[in-house]
């Protein structure tokens, strides 16, 4: 028995060449090798990905033309929507993110670089 | 007196079309709130849409403040009593419930009689 775990502890199996094996045979199981932790805030979001995903919502009004959509727009002046999209569209993006924003500081909110200020700096934006 | 009065006539439509603003917001989350499935939330969302848009050209700073009042105590009566909350604000499922810090982290509370 104290031979077994003697043996054990000095024995080193390289790892490494049996993934390697086995990746042969099977497709990886998360492509591009990022793990994701769900329990974890620490994986904030990169600027460009906040700018995508909040055009794409913007976009996805029935009243906007989305040709106009671009990150410095002002929604009530250059995109010709009123105050009342102004509001679905801030909550369309709270549902995008996940965040829950007061109602004082939703109602300030009225261009895109304010809104992607806003998502970018939260710190529960997901 | 004329600009005296501009002045109040400005401040009081801004002060009234931010009240409106607030209340609109509110009424869409509490129509989702209400609503058990996205599509039934689609129409019930133009139907409270159809209702801020039937009021829209009244000019009457008094009839105004009627209406937004009588808004307000609509919404408030028919306010859903167990809202989605995300669940990280105060009162969501996950507030203060944080995630076991990792192996080998170890607190150690002194109370103020840390050697810093």
């Amino acid at each position: 028995m104290a031979l077994r775990a003697a043996v054990l502890r000095h024995l080193r199996v390289p790892v490494q060449f049996f993934a390697l094996a086995r990746r042969e045979c099977q497709p990886p199981l998360c492509s591009g090798g990022s793990l994701r932790l769900f329990s974890s805030h620490d994986d904030h979001l990169t600027k460009d990905e906040v700018i995508e995903r909040v055009l794409s919502v913007i976009r996805c009004h029935p009243k906007v033309d989305p040709s106009k959509v671009s990150p410095d727009v002002h929604f009530q002046k250059d995109l010709g929507l009123d105050s009342l999209d102004t509001v679905e569209i801030v909550m369309a993006l709270e549902e995008e993110f996940k965040l829950e924003i007061p109602d004082k500081e939703a109602d300030k909110i009225d261009s895109c670089d304010l809104a992607i200020e806003y998502v970018y700096n939260h710190p529960m934006a997901s | 007196m004329s600009f005296s009065s501009t002045a109040g006539y400005l401040a009081r439509r801004a002060a009234q079309k931010e009240r409106v603003r607030i209340l609109y917001r509110r009424a869409l989350k509490d129509t989702l709130n209400w609503a058990v499935h996205r599509h039934l939330f689609y129409r019930d969302a133009s139907d409270l849409r159809e209702r801020f848009e039937a009021n829209k050209h009244v000019e009457d700073l008094d009839t105004i403040d009627k209406l937004i009042a009588d808004g307000e105590a609509s919404y408030n009566k028919w306010r859903h009593p167990d809202p989605y909350i995300v669940p990280w604000a105060p009162g969501g499922s996950k507030f203060t419930r944080n995630p076991t810090p990792p192996e080998g982290i170890e607190i150690i509370y002194d109370y103020g009689r840390e050697d810093h």
